[in-house]
This record gives structure tokens, sequence and C-alpha cells, in this order.
């Protein structure tokens, strides 16, 4: 039905009249829900504050269990990644000295664990198992001074230990003076001596000190693992799918988590043309 | 009848092996981590100079056994520490609170010193500069502190036990 232009005015007019009502309306109600809430009782004051604290640890807890879920979504992703088999843990303490850097898990032999077996973290090497009882595990930290991991520079395929220090930082040495590295570089285990299971990634080269064919070239390296926020691992007894870490260009310098799924696609591809036969496991 | 002396004694090591267990690696401030065990057995020798040193002995050995760190090198540290600073209090105390104080820092800052050497020799690969800068003076420091809260509370108590520094 068509309107007529009488009306059109008119509705126009009243247009304004008709927010300000609704407005007022709204006033109104509130107004009313203020005053009910002024003459609510001390209970019912009492239930909502309980309530409310009790929505808060809900959210909390929820905020905690999303937490956990995605550490335990990216510790899957690894098991994925690189086909791990292994056993997952809680880290449940750390070290009481200073001069040590170690955490103590809640897997140890009754579960299968074994001195010297590597262990995860959600995106990265964490270290390696040093002692094992029945019900729990003390895993040294790559960070430890005492730690040393035979690594391999993915790009450049040259080959070093990473060593800890009482600092945490960790170096790339024994590489041979004219390797190249540059910042950037994703650095993988690379299973030489055996102590550690081929291809997981440790870390990214974040400095160089020196020039290739320095002799006393120091490259650092920042972990993939940060051990401080540490919570749960996992302690790899075999990884069949490691060591497929295609080489890359030199301009590659994308994130080292990046660079593992991207070695999962290339695994997945069957892809890994690229890698030298002396690498494969 | 126990001496209340020992009581204190059995009674601090134990919260000192409690502390050093449970709250030692949250703790942490920087490069430092608290070694309660020490600053309990430096404070203990300086507020009851005459309480021995089996008690350092069994605390540096249970140190020994729930770190990583070679066996018996904070039991050895604790020992000759104890012995040490016990020692030199009965010999220069002049019922002030100076040589104490200094006791303690030395003591403590000593004690680290002496672990970090061990440490090294006991095949650590670390730079003696890095050890030095990285844990033993901070780590010192931070020993100093907690023996010196720790010590009028055990002088005073160790007072009721006829020790020879009364804190008045």
């Amino acid at each position: 039905m068509k309107e007529r232009t009488g009306q059109s005015g008119a509705h126009a007019v009243l247009a304004p009249l008709g927010v300000v009502g609704s407005s007022a309306g709204a006033m109104a109600e509130d107004a009313g829900t203020a005053a009910a809430d002024s003459g609510a009782s001390e209970e019912t004051l009492s239930a909502l504050r309980q309530r409310n604290a009790e929505l808060t640890e809900l959210l909390t807890q929820s905020e905690e269990y999303r937490l956990e879920a995605e550490r335990l979504q990216g510790l899957l992703g690894l098991k994925e990644t690189y086909a791990i088999e292994g056993v997952s843990g809680r880290v449940i303490g750390r070290s009481t000295d200073a001069w040590n850097q170690t955490v103590t898990i809640d897997v140890g032999s009754a579960e299968g664990v074994e001195t010297g077996l590597t262990v995860v973290g959600p995106s990265g090497v964490v270290g390696q198992v040093i002692a094992v009882q029945p019900g729990s595990a003390t895993v040294r930290l790559l960070s430890d001074p005492q730690s040393g991991a035979a690594a391999i520079i993915q790009s450049s395929r040259a080959e070093g230990i990473v060593r800890g220090s009482l600092s945490g930082q960790l170096t790339l040495q024994n590489l041979e003076a004219d390797a190249e590295a540059k910042v950037g570089d994703v650095v993988l285990t690379s299973g030489l001596g055996g102590s550690y299971v081929k291809g997981l990634l440790i870390g990214t080269i974040v400095r160089i000190e020196g020039s290739a064919g320095d002799g006393s070239r120091t490259i650092y390296v920042s972990p993939n693992e940060s051990a401080g926020a540490l919570e749960e691992v996992m302690v790899v007894f075999d990884a069949t799918g490691v060591d497929v870490t295609p080489r890359q260009s030199s301009s590659a310098s994308s994130s080292a988590s990046s660079s593992a799924s991207a070695d999962a696609g290339a695994r997945s591809e069957g892809t890994a043309g690229g890698t030298e036969g002396e690498d494969r496991g | 009848m126990a001496r209340p002396g020992l009581i204190v004694t059995v009674v601090g090591a134990v919260v000192a092996v409690l502390l050093q267990a449970i709250l030692a690696p949250f703790m942490v401030i920087g490069a430092a981590m608290p070694n309660f065990i020490l600053a309990f057995v430096i404070a203990n020798a300086v507020a009851r100079p005459t309480g021995g040193i089996v008690a350092p002995f069994v605390l540096g050995l249970l140190y020994d056994l729930m770190g990583n760190g070679p066996v018996g090198a904070m039991a050895l540290v604790c020992v000759v520490l104890s012995f040490v600073c016990s020692r030199l209090l009965m010999m220069l105390n002049n019922d002030t609170l100076f040589i104490p104080i200094v006791l303690i820092v030395a003591g403590t800052l000593l004690g680290n010193v002496i672990y970090g050497i061990l440490v090294i020799a006991c095949g650590m690969d670390v730079s003696v500069t890095e050890a030095l800068v990285g844990r033993v003076l901070p780590c010192g420091l931070y020993d100093a502190v907690l023996a010196l809260v720790m010590f009028p509370l055990l002088a005073r108590l160790g007072a009721l036990d006829g020790a020879p520094l009364k804190m008045e």
C-alpha cells in the first residue's frame, strides 16, 4: 500500500519524537532496574558476589586450560611433524642449585624413559635425560654449560656443536672456519655421536661475532624453546621421520617453527630431493 | 634433655633444606639463586660457634644430593667454612656486630668461590671469569643477605645455649 504525502510528512516530523520516546523508555527501564537493585537485599548481593567469584574462578581455569591445550597442541604438532615415538610428561621440578640447569619431569623408567634420550618441548629440543627414577626423570637442558649437541646449519649444512653456558646462551662451536653461517639460519640436531635424535629443531642464529675464516668466530643461537616457560615436554624414543630438511636457499629467513612445518610438508610429499645423502639416518 | 641450641640447629637445618628444595628454584634474581643451606651454615657457625661440624656436613651433603653438582663439594665447603668462621669468631669476638657481619659476608662469598672452583675442577666447561661474574659474585651476595637475615634470629635463640655471642 502506497504511503500518502501527508502521512509521510507526519512520519518525518514524528520520527525524532520516536527516538526521544524510545530513549525515555530505556531510561525509565534503567531507572526501574536501578530502583530494584537498590532495594536488593544483602542476601541477593552476597549471592551475586559469590556468583561473580565463581565465574572469575571458572574464567581463570578456562584460560589455564586453553593455554595448556595450546602447548599440548604444539607438542602434538611436533610429534606429528617429526613422526616421534615417545612419552609426554610434565615438568614437576627445577634445579635447586645455581650451577646446573635441569628440570625434573613426571615420567620415568616405568614409562620406558632411559638415560640419554632426547627431550623436546612444543617447539624444539629441550635437552637430554641424565638420570631416571621409576616415576620421574632429570633432564639436563640444552642451555646448561655441560650440555653439547651435535648440530647442523640447515641452509649451509655446516656442522658444529651447540653448547650451553652459565648465562643460558647457546653458542655454535667447532664450526669449520670457512663454513657459511648468517643471522636467521635455522640450526638442527645433526645426530652425530648419537646423543641427540637427528633433525630436531634447536633454534636460529641471532648473532655472529667475527667472520668466515676467523677461527675465533662466535655464533650465538637463540633456542626455539624457552626453558623458563617449560611445562610439558616429550621424551623421544624414536623419530623415524626426521632428517627431511631440504636444503634451503640462502635467502630463507623464515622462523624456525615455520621451517619445521615446511619440513613436515616436504616429508609428506616425499620431496626431500635436496637433502644430502650423508644426512640420512 | 636436649639442649635448646641443638634443637635450634636441627629445626633450622630442616627449614633450610625445605626452603632450598621448594622455594630456591623460584627465588632466582638475575643469575643468582639462593643457597639457604650455605647461608644457614655460616649464620649458625657465627651465632653458635660451638655447634660443631656434623650439621654442616650433613646439610652440605643433602645439598649435593638434591642438585646435580659434584657430590661432596658443598659438604666440604660447609664443613671448612663452618669450622673457620666459628674459630675466627672465637678469636676475634669483641661483642660488637662488626666481626660477625664481616665473617658472614666473607664466609658466604668464600663459600661460593670454593664451590665454583670445585665445580670447574670437576669438569664444568666454563671460564673462570664467566663463573666469577655469572655465578660466584651474585650468588655470594644473595647468600650473604640471607645469612645476615638469619643471623639475629639464630644468635638470639643460640644465646639460650650459652653461646659466646649474645644478642642483647
